[in-house]
């Protein structure tokens, strides 16, 4: 066998999997709700078959917002719904950055448990490790008690129920999206480096700037992705947290699937979150010529 | 393989196997679909030990969540519990099966003013279950006396965020409906509109919509809150803490019918599960135990005293006269999609 | 990083960062002892009855008016949800990564195609997803159980995973994989000795990852799940309305002390050997 088949071989070895899953169970899926986006709602949910490109005028306006009025509340409930992924992007990234960096400078036997501790509160169950923040944070809970403690139980602040506090929720929540791909990218970074550019008169900050965030963006790229999708489309926290006073996209697809029976509608609003994510992913690529950076030169 | 490498496919594998359903010692099974914690456990184990079947329970949060599901063709599930609109809607889908329980001797145990599904006024598909009112629940310590909508509202100005409403397009909308004096299945777009006005007004007032509210109540965190009769099972156990009522604006009721599915694998346990809640002992353990409304009135002679004549469970006539049912409102739900999306974005 | 007072900070920062990951633990942990029947977040009084009813001991608290008796149903909704996250952990992983693999190391002409496809399922909405997946398994004459979950969270997972592996793959450099194979291993070989190690990190995270989510979705979850094959996240939702219970936190503190145990014994075990 030569190597070029042999090569040709494993790729194909290497690809059969996600092909047979991504086709079966997820193509179908999407063509399915595709269609769906562009018929008729049935009176009880499900859908007529016909076809009603109408369901996208509700948001996109012309030349389809005449059937179905147009409505530019949903444009802004997108426009909240990044606007909040993208703050808990930042928060996490921030939180995540030095401590992931610090995990990864541990010695060998520690390092292991250490990364284990970060991840092992994540295995308590989702709604339980919300509860515990709304513990902390509603009006008679821990926080204002420890604001109590140290004579300052007047400017104890009242989160519960605010943005604020679907932000704690989201961050806290998505922690671990951005810490693991960090770490493994930050793990990898060698230190010789950092030191060859200190001895080569780099300050500190030149160091950072020019050898470990461009060696670390790939894991930085990563971890917002993977904390930036979930957050834009989670319900659970803003409602649990926030008291659901604002419409959300996740909340506002499920809606129409629930109680408003309008399938053809929610799976329209689906199509629009995948081009939208699809649209800033390709704009990416395009302008720094790739996705994940990795690249085999 | 190394052995690590097998002893992590060993390892799973095993506990699949423990996973899988032993061979069962029942002789039938039974799947009941309900709303999570809406059955005493008690009646399930009866149930199952005198007909000798293995009964499952699988739960859903909400009549749409179980809707959608069974609409996309799950199978499997023999008997639901909707409320009377989603029992209509399920019966114009076709999704129900005929049982002629109007038959079965236990009927005549049956309140036939239960029988409020509009597709099955004679009781031949599904049994009425349960009732109660959807009142507001708050912490006496902060408020001694909570009698009116109004009054809550007045309370949420000055206080602002210690007050909740539920996270419920219909019920929410159906309070701004019932203070304009209108039909909580009004129709018309207008009176949709100024419902949404109203619960609109009141927003910057409301600490949140949420179903979750009782933990909060009784913590103080919250004073006050939309919440259906089910408080009384906390408030008859903390009654200097909470209180629950039915404001005398009127509010809505809520019943659910046990109904079969057409797809029903078990059909004949699913009859004889019917049989079995119309007998008044079976019953009244559920009311007991939930502490709601009953439909069956041999089973509320059998009632503890305190509870049957607690006029916040079961209302007199007066009270019963102000409330009103949800409809299945077909096409004319979306104009309530609309409001409360106006709400929740605004 | 440069210098004593940096790597101080660091450190500083680092033991601040797990203190606040387990604030929320601590709290779970402390209203685990809470002896409401109902609700956790009421705090009544101090008991052990709830590790006791776990264990299967008696307790007081069943004598209770409102005490609700499900803790069989708590540890066989646990059962599902450890069963569906090992499974679904092993097989996403190994799709994860041989992906990412791929991407990373061939050149291929449907290579782009492959990269938005597979970031496509974490970010088609949940509700949509399960949906779907649940009229795609029906109309296959499928019925719902434990393996139709497995096999729908494997098609979001494998995206996880890929994306964390596809990190660590990123600028890694290949002149070991070719020295190994320049000196005739089989890819194979190099596979096992070389690549393997080098992104062992990164696909210890993907897997941590994909256990964690799948061991918490609840609406995917809720659509293809069938009769009896409830997940620990579908059992909480149910009662969710009533009010957590405070046995589900000795639940959880009993989960994660078995699993702390499990991963202290094998990095001991691994430590000593080397």
């Amino acid at each position: 066998m030569s190597p070029g088949s042999s090569r040709r071989w494993a790729l194909a070895g290497l690809l059969t999997p996600a092909t047979l899953l991504l086709a079966g169970c997820f193509l179908v899926p999407l063509g399915i709700m595709a269609t769906y986006s562009v018929l008729s709602p049935g009176l009880y949910g499900g859908v007529e078959w016909e076809f009603y490109p109408y369901n996208y005028g509700r948001v996109l306006g012309a030349p389809l917002g005449d059937v179905e009025e147009f409505d530019p509340v949903y444009a802004g409930i997108l426009l909240r719904s990044l606007r909040l992924a993208a703050v808990t992007v930042v928060v996490c990234l921030c939180l995540c950055y030095p401590a992931a960096f610090w995990v990864s400078r541990l010695p060998g036997a520690r390092k292991n448990l250490v990364l284990f501790l970060v991840t092992l509160p994540f295995f308590a169950n989702l709604i339980i490790r919300v509860y515990a923040w709304m513990l902390v944070l509603r009006p008679t809970g821990v926080l204002t008690r420890a604001f109590d403690a140290v004579g300052l139980g007047a400017h104890a602040p009242d989160l519960m129920f605010t943005e604020g506090a679907v932000v704690i929720g989201l961050a806290y929540v998505l922690l671990p999206f951005m810490f693991l791909p960090l770490y493994a990218s930050i793990e990898k970074l060698d230190p010789a480096l950092l030191q060859a550019s200190s001895d080569l008169g780099a300050s500190p900050l030149q160091g950072f700037l020019r050898v470990t965030l461009p060696l670390t963006a790939p894991g930085i790229l990563g971890g917002s992705v993977l904390v930036f999708i979930p957050a834009f489309g989670n319900f659970v926290v803003p409602a649990m947290m926030g008291g659901a006073k604002v419409m959300l996209v996740g909340n506002t697809i499920e809606q129409q699937f629930l109680a408003a029976r309008n399938w053809p509608f929610g799976a329209a609003l689906a199509m629009l979150v995948l081009g939208i994510i699809l649209i800033a992913m390709l704009a990416y690529a395009w302008r720094f010529g790739r996705v994940d950076g990795a690249v085999r030169p | 393989m190394t052995p690590k490498i097998r002893s992590l496919f060993v390892v799973p594998l095993v506990a699949l196997a423990c996973a899988m359903p032993g061979a069962a010692a029942a002789e039938g099974r039974l799947s009941l679909y309900n709303w999570g914690d809406y059955i005493s456990p008690e009646i399930l184990e009866r149930f199952g030990k005198e007909f000798n079947v293995k009964v499952t329970l699988d739960t859903y949060g909400s009549n749409e969540e179980m809707l959608a599901k069974i609409q996309a063709g799950a199978t499997g599930y023999d008997i639901v519990f909707p409320s009377v609109h989603m029992h209509d809607i399920m019966a114009k889908l076709g999704l129900l099966a005929k049982t002629d329980l109007n038959k079965m001797a236990g009927f005549a145990n049956i309140d036939r003013a239960a029988l409020r599904a509009k597709s099955d006024p004679a009781g031949e598909y599904c049994l009425p279950y349960a009732w109660g009112t959807v009142g507001i629940v708050y912490n006496a310590k902060k408020i001694p006396e909570l009698k009116s909508w109004k009054q809550f509202f007045e309370y949420a100005r000055k206080n602002p965020k210690k007050v909740a409403m539920l996270d419920d397009m219909r019920e929410t909308l159906g309070v701004g409906l019932i203070l304009n004096g209108k039909s909580v299945n009004a129709r018309k777009p207008e009176d949709v509109k100024a419902a949404q006005e109203i619960i609109l007004k009141h927003k910057p007032d409301i600490g949140a919509f949420t179903y979750e509210v009782i933990p909060l109540v009784q913590s103080g965190d919250l004073h006050a809150a939309h919440y259906f009769v089910g408080a009384m099972m906390y408030v008859l156990e903390k009654p200097d803490t909470l209180g629950y009522v039915i404001p005398e604006e009127g509010a809505t009721m809520y019943q659910e019918d046990i109904c079969v599915l057409k797809s029903a694998p078990n059909k004949a346990n699913a009859m004889k599960f019917l049989e079995f809640m119309m007998r008044p002992e079976i019953s009244v353990l559920n009311t007991i135990q939930q502490k709601n409304g009953s439909v069956n009135l041999k089973a509320m002679e059998l009632l503890p005293p305190a509870l049957r004549n607690d006029a916040r469970i079961n209302p007199p006539a007066s009270v019963r006269a102000k409330l009103q049912i949800f409809e299945d409102l077909g096409k004319d739900l979306k104009t309530y999609d609309r409001a409360w999306t106006k709400v929740k974005t605004n | 990083m440069n210098g004593p007072p940096a790597s101080r900070w660091l450190g500083a920062w680092g033991v601040g960062f797990l203190a606040l990951l387990y604030v929320p633990i601590a709290l779970i942990f402390a209203y685990s002892f809470n002896s409401n029947v109902v609700n956790m977040m009421a705090w009544e009084g101090f008991t052990l009855d709830w590790y006791r009813s776990i264990l299967g001991l008696p307790t007081q608290l069943a004598k209770s008016d409102n005490y609700v008796q499900s803790t069989a149903t708590l540890l066989a909704a646990v059962r599902n949800s450890v069963v569906v996250a090992t499974f679904a952990t092993l097989v996403s992983t190994a799709i994860g990564t041989a992906t990412a693999l791929a991407i990373a190391r061939h050149r291929f002409r449907l290579r782009r195609l492959y990269q938005g496809l597979l970031v496509l399922p974490m970010v088609m909405p949940d509700i949509v997803l399960g949906i779907a997946l649940l009229i795609f398994f029906v109309s296959l004459g499928l019925d719902l159980g434990l393996h139709t979950i497995i096999a729908g969270h494997c098609v979001f997972l494998s995206s996880y995973v890929f994306v964390v592996v596809s990190t660590r793959l990123a600028g890694m450099a290949t002149d070991l994989e070719e020295a190994s194979s320049d000196l005739g291993a089989s890819p194979w070989v190099t596979f096992r000795r070389v690549t393997l190690p080098q992104i062992a990190p990164g696909i210890a995270g993907g897997a941590l990852l994909a256990f964690i989510i799948s061991m918490d979705d609840l609406v995917i979850t809720y659509f293809i799940a069938g009769v009896d094959s409830a997940t620990l996240p579908l059992f909480i939702y149910g009662i969710l309305r009533r009010g957590i219970k405070p046995e589900i936190n000795a639940l959880a503190m009993l989960l994660l002390t078995f699993s702390f145990l499990v991963a202290a014994t094998g990095l001991w075990l691994r430590s000593r050997r080397q």
